[in-house]
């Protein structure tokens, strides 16, 4: 079985862990779990939650 | 002395010969009026805003010039002077009906024949737009159709992405089978005439008490995953100090009413009376009386002018049912800046469609908490909540500036014809 490649901080080197973590939309705000260094806070958003969830929660909150 | 101010230079009708004559929307006081005058018949005056709201603020810049037709609206198609796409589409499938209402849009409930299957097909097919149409059966009560089954599939194969049925809910509740079949062959959603949650109110527009059927269609239809709105014609002094008590009952009945859609009585077709201003409900008058008669629960920034139609046509508010709690989605300035309005109809199409059609989720969403984005996205599916209104149009009110923004659409004899030009009717006086 394939391993889960690793997540590194491109500051500070640290393995980013999966983190709640708040996001803010339209007023409104949301939390979920993405890699997230645990030094200075970056935040790793793939491709695929951007895709996925993100943009299913745009198109629900916009307006018609 | 009043304080007059034009606000506004449109057209109208007379509503005595019908013949097109100019308006202006005119502020008295803090009260709107639209005024015109038929050198034939007089001056009329019709109250469309109250002084609830700053109407400016709730317009913003609806009226755009345009060229004017002056076939308008008597030889109407849309032309080249109508603004607005189709968001949704009419279709009349009978002139018949099970009840004999006191208002009646259509004035219908005769026994003049149905057109036939072959003609609907006919038309379906001329309607329908491949995954994207919205197909309105109506009336009529188009379930007294014994073929309303073979014309939703027919609907469903032409490529129509929604098809709602309009019905006041007798056959559906009365029949189980029949939520069933119209289900299987592929109904999207159900607009039921609901007027209040009181069977005096049923009693006085419908001529009979009907509200234990209404709920048996809305259990019939939640059996076969159809969402149910409830349109709420309002009629005053009858059932408007029950606004708060619907939208209480359909938050209760959440997932399987989708919201509460009110229509102030517009006299149109079949009325008993011709209209002085006091009967007339404006749309800032309904979200001042929404608001309070939800204790708060709705507020006045949780609803936003219509941006597909024009503003003064109606209103939308976008919520989520939660632990008996009703969650606004829509902020008003907030939601507006992310509107595009080049796709207005699309968009407002795909809103109406994923809030009132029931949608299988994934996952339990019975307890969690709102701000979690999994548990949001299933609750939103599950528990979306809407409260709209539409503002139709009669020969007293109607403003040539709205019926050129009018994105729900009647399909006749090849015509697609803005709802309140189709249904406009004179004033015998």
């Amino acid at each position: 079985m394939q391993e889960k490649k690793k997540l590194i901080c491109c500051k500070c080197r640290k393995e980013l862990e999966l983190i709640k973590t708040d996001f803010t939309y339209l007023g409104h705000s949301f939390f979920t779990e993405v890699p997230k260094c645990p030094e200075c806070g970056l935040v790793y958003i793939s491709e695929e939650l951007v895709k996925g969830r993100i943009s299913d929660v745009e198109m629900q909150m916009e307006d018609k | 002395m009043d304080d007059c101010r034009v606000l506004y230079s449109t057209w109208s009708v007379c509503p005595v010969c019908m013949k097109r004559i100019p308006a202006q929307r005119v502020q008295k006081n803090e009260e709107v009026f639209l005024l015109k005058t038929c050198k034939e018949h007089g001056a009329f005056e019709s109250i469309i805003w109250r002084e609830f709201s700053d109407i400016n603020k709730w317009v913003g810049n609806a009226d755009k010039p345009a060229s004017e037709n002056p076939k308008c609206p008597e030889g109407c198609g849309l032309c080249a002077d109508h603004f607005q796409k189709t968001c949704c589409v009419l279709l009349n499938v009978t002139n018949r009906c099970n009840l004999t209402c006191r208002y009646c849009f259509a004035d219908q409930g005769g026994n003049t024949d149905d057109p036939a299957f072959d003609e609907v097909r006919e038309s379906i097919y001329k309607i329908v737009e491949k995954d994207k149409t919205l197909l309105q059966l109506s009336g009529g009560e188009p379930t007294v159709r014994e073929d309303l089954t073979e014309i939703i599939k027919i609907a469903k194969e032409a490529g129509a992405k929604y098809v709602q049925l309009n019905s006041n809910g007798i056959r559906l509740g009365e029949n189980k089978q029949y939520a069933k079949e119209l289900a299987e062959a592929g109904l999207s959603f159900v607009f039921l005439q609901f007027d209040g949650t009181e069977d005096s109110i049923n009693e006085n527009l419908r001529g009979k008490p009907l509200l234990k059927i209404k709920q048996q269609a809305i259990e019939n239809c939640a059996e076969f995953n159809v969402g149910v709105s409830l349109a709420v014609t309002l009629v005053r002094d009858i059932n408007t100090d029950n606004i708060g008590r619907t939208i209480q009952f359909a938050i209760g009945q959440s997932p399987k009413v989708r919201g509460v859609h009110f229509q102030p009585v517009t006299y149109i077709g079949r009325t008993p009376v011709i209209p002085t201003d006091s009967d007339r409900i404006t749309l800032d008058e309904l979200v001042f009386e929404i608001c309070k008669q939800t204790n708060g629960i709705i507020k006045a920034e949780d609803i936003l002018p219509s941006a597909c139609d024009h503003p003064l046509c109606g209103f939308h508010g976008d919520f989520i049912v939660d632990k008996d709690m009703l969650i606004p989605l829509l902020k008003r300035g907030e939601a507006e800046k992310k509107c595009c309005c080049d796709s207005a109809a699309e968009k407002n199409r795909e809103f109406v469609a994923r809030r009132w059609q029931r949608i299988p989720t994934t996952g339990d969403s019975c307890c969690g908490d709102i701000h979690d984005m999994e548990y949001f996205l299933n609750k939103v599916k599950s528990h979306g909540f809407t409260v709209t209104a539409m503002a139709f149009q009669d020969a007293g009110n109607i403003d040539f500036s709205r019926l050129r923004n009018c994105s729900f659409h009647v399909y006749d004899k090849g015509n697609f014809v803005p709802f309140c030009a189709y249904y406009l009717s004179g004033w015998k006086q």
